[in-house]
């Protein structure tokens, strides 16, 4: 290496130094926090077409499609979200709705339109799969910063990124995981990556942000993937068609529309 | 011929949904499935091995706007057990669209299901299919369509909704061709071709129409709903000793439920007062009597993967001692009071590819039983592999479960969807 490639980048790295700057004496709680409200509660609100891709073991594929609407009531507390699944044709034009309430338990609602019926749904184990993929309810509304506790283990530089690394271990005793390690982007507070591990230490899930674009000025894992370490299976979640800030309303989140799907956003 | 047919079924089911408003494509999906289900009982009075054995192709169709939706599905099923062999089965082919803010309307031929029981129904007075309920076909085929309007209201955290129904619509219930029955004039389980039950419907006149309504409000995380019905028991339970036919007679029902999240599951109860309209007093031995069904229920899961639920129905007969008074020697004496303790346990296994459920009726004063059992395996995104069994059992001959004890089936399905 040269002395002006090696000149450009400590120049480089300076610059980088002095931008997170100011974020340096973050506590751990506090980039939980920041990282929590940019994966889950970006602007206001949110519609995506959502792609999932479950591959096993043994490299068979299992495809889930449906679009998704999200509303934020309270920046990291309360959130209603909607789901109108797509594919496979044993679940088309099923549609999911639930309050998200942080603290309680969530109300769930699924409507099966071939017998015109609204079930609720009791909401008991967040880590229980989503839709038989590798990601959990859970992962997909997001886990409280608060249910653990942060420690900021340091810095480190993944795929050329600066992250923080923080250790998080649940308070009250979870099955999800025992300890999980997040690498938090210094600049756009998204996880790059998660690793979950179980009580003996043993790595068992994996999370990563695979592409992150910039969507309307909000920096978004737009690919994302999960990797269950023991079962060597993986799933991948492609969002499409993006869109924030949409206008979406309380009276979406009801039975009304559980049962009419709203068609302004819903294609 | 029968290509003709469906064809001709085609074509006509085509205009409805080509008028695709502002623009949406019309989307297309479906499946094609095989059932076939044996027998366990070789004394079943219908004479036949075959419980089930049927190939269904079902088309859907929707085309939708922001405030209007059509939609159709049609289920082509060839039995060649059945004369024609090849039938359609129209499920749904209705307009829906938005009046105003508040107002939905739905028109046309649709699936209607509300209150609170898991396969348990009081305040749900729409036409059930019992005989696909019984013989191994997807848990939606036990809802039959009708030909109706709903009109749906919405204010706040409450709605209202009318459902009305020019016609009719009874329930489907064995008689005797794939499923044997209980024939009280015979006093005894009947099936085969000359013991095909069909009771005597009502006039198709407009005052003998179907009208259910509900009104629903959210109270904090609690459902509350209040439910009328005006029409006719749905399934052929008076006598008419004139003619010696069954018919339906009419009933006036009038109910409420509630349902709501606690201690990590959903807690449910409902209840109906029905109102038997051609026995007022009870003292027509022939005609039901009117009754109060209650019904309370908790599901939630119970390990990963793995939910179970609970109920716990009684039926009081009212009027009872007009009943006993008035029952003519030799008729079976049923009980004033009616329970019923079911439960359904679902576990999904290797990704949620297989699904093992079990669902059970007990009615320890009927001493009658009900078991479902399926187990699904998804071996990929389009194909689904199901096993199951109906199981009755009773020690009477004239229950509701005893008198299918003859039609113990197990039976595999094969479903591949588009």
């Amino acid at each position: 290496m040269n002395f002006s490639v090696k000149f450009v980048i400590s120049i480089f790295m300076l610059a980088l130094t002095a931008q997170v700057g100011g974020a340096q004496d973050l506590s751990a709680d506090e980039i939980m926090k920041k990282s929590h409200l940019a994966l889950f509660y970006a602007a206001d609100d949110g519609i995506a077409e959502v792609r999932m891709t479950i591959v096993s073991s043994r490299g068979k594929e299992r495809l889930r499609e449906f679009t998704m609407l999200r509303l934020d009531l309270e920046e990291g507390g309360k959130q209603k979200y909607y789901t109108y699944f797509k594919k496979p044709h044993d679940v088309s034009r099923l549609t999911f709705m639930v309050h998200k309430l942080p603290g309680e338990t969530d109300n769930r609602w699924l409507y099966i339109p071939a017998v015109d019926l609204v079930k609720r749904i009791s909401a008991d184990d967040k880590n229980s799969s989503f839709v038989g993929s590798d990601f959990t309810y859970e992962d997909v509304s997001g886990r409280h910063w608060s249910e653990d506790t942060h420690r900021l283990m340091g810095d480190d530089l993944l795929d050329q990124r600066p992250v923080y690394v923080i250790e998080s271990i649940p308070r009250e005793s979870h099955k999800g995981f025992d300890k999980k390690i997040s690498y938090i982007d210094k600049e756009n507070f998204l996880p790059l990556k998660e690793e979950y591990f179980n009580e003996d230490d043993e790595l068992i899930r994996v999370y990563t942000a695979e592409k992150i674009e910039n969507i309307e000025g909000i920096m978004t894992s737009v690919v994302r993937k999960m990797e269950d370490i023991k079962k060597n299976q993986y799933t991948i979640v492609e969002f499409s068609a993006i869109d924030y800030n949409v206008g979406a309303t309380d009276d979406l989140f009801t039975e009304r529309y559980l049962k009419n799907p709203p068609r302004k956003f819903i294609r | 011929m029968k290509a003709i047919r469906l064809i001709v079924y085609v074509i006509l089911i085509l205009p409805g949904l080509a008028f695709s408003p502002a623009g949406a494509e019309p989307y297309l999906s479906g499946y094609v499935q095989g059932l076939y289900g044996g027998g366990l009982d070789k004394t079943n009075p219908t004479g036949s091995d075959w419980i089930a054995s049927e190939n269904r192709l079902q088309i859907r169709l929707e085309s939708f706007s922001e405030t209007s939706e059509v939609f159709g599905r049609i289920d082509f099923v060839y039995d060649d057990f059945n004369d024609p062999a090849l039938r359609s089965e129209l499920r749904e082919a209705y307009a829906k669209f938005r009046l105003g803010s508040r107002f939905d309307i739905k028109i046309g031929r649709q699936i209607a299901t509300w209150g609170t029981g898991d396969l348990i129904f009081i305040n749900d007075l729409f036409a059930k299919d019992y005989r696909s309920f019984f013989n191994g076909r997807d848990d939606q085929y036990l809802k039959a369509p009708h030909n109706a309007l709903r009109v749906e209201y919405y204010s706040g955290r409450t709605s209202l909704t009318l459902i009305y129904s020019p016609r009719f619509t009874p329930n489907i219930i064995p008689s005797g061709q794939r499923l044997s029955y209980y024939n009280p004039l015979a006093g005894a389980i009947v099936g085969g071709e000359n013991n095909i039950f069909e009771g005597r419907r009502p006039e198709e006149k407009f005052r003998n129409g179907e009208l259910a309504a509900r009104i629903n409000r959210y109270f904090g995380s609690a459902d509350v709903a209040l439910y009328f019905y005006r029409g006719f028991y749905k399934n052929p339970i008076g006598m008419d000793m004139e003619q010696i036919v069954a018919f339906y007679p009419r009933l006036h029902v009038y109910g409420g439920s509630v349902r709501l999240p606690i201690l990590g599951g959903i807690l449910w109860g409902e209840t109906g007062y029905y109102h038997s309209r051609q026995d007022k007093d009870g003292d027509d031995p022939f005609i039901e009597n009117s009754s109060i069904s209650s019904l309370a229920g908790f599901e939630r899961q119970i390990g990963s993967d793995l939910t179970a639920n609970i109920q716990y129905q009684n039926r009081l007969r009212l009027d009872y001692e007009a009943y006993l008074d008035n029952l003519p020697p030799g008729m079976i004496e049923r009980d004033e009071v009616y329970h019923l303790v079911t439960s359904r346990i679902t576990k999904l296994l290797m990704m949620e590819t297989l699904n093992l459920s079990g669902f059970v009726f007990y009615s320890p004063s009927e001493e009658d039983a009900y078991i479902r059992l399926a187990a699904a395996y998804k071996h990929s995104d389009p194909l689904t592999i199901t096993v199951g069994g109906n199981i009755f059992a009773g020690n009477e001959e004239f229950t509701d479960f005893g008198s299918f004890r003859k039609n113990d089936n197990l039976y595999l399905k094969i479903t591949y969807g588009y």
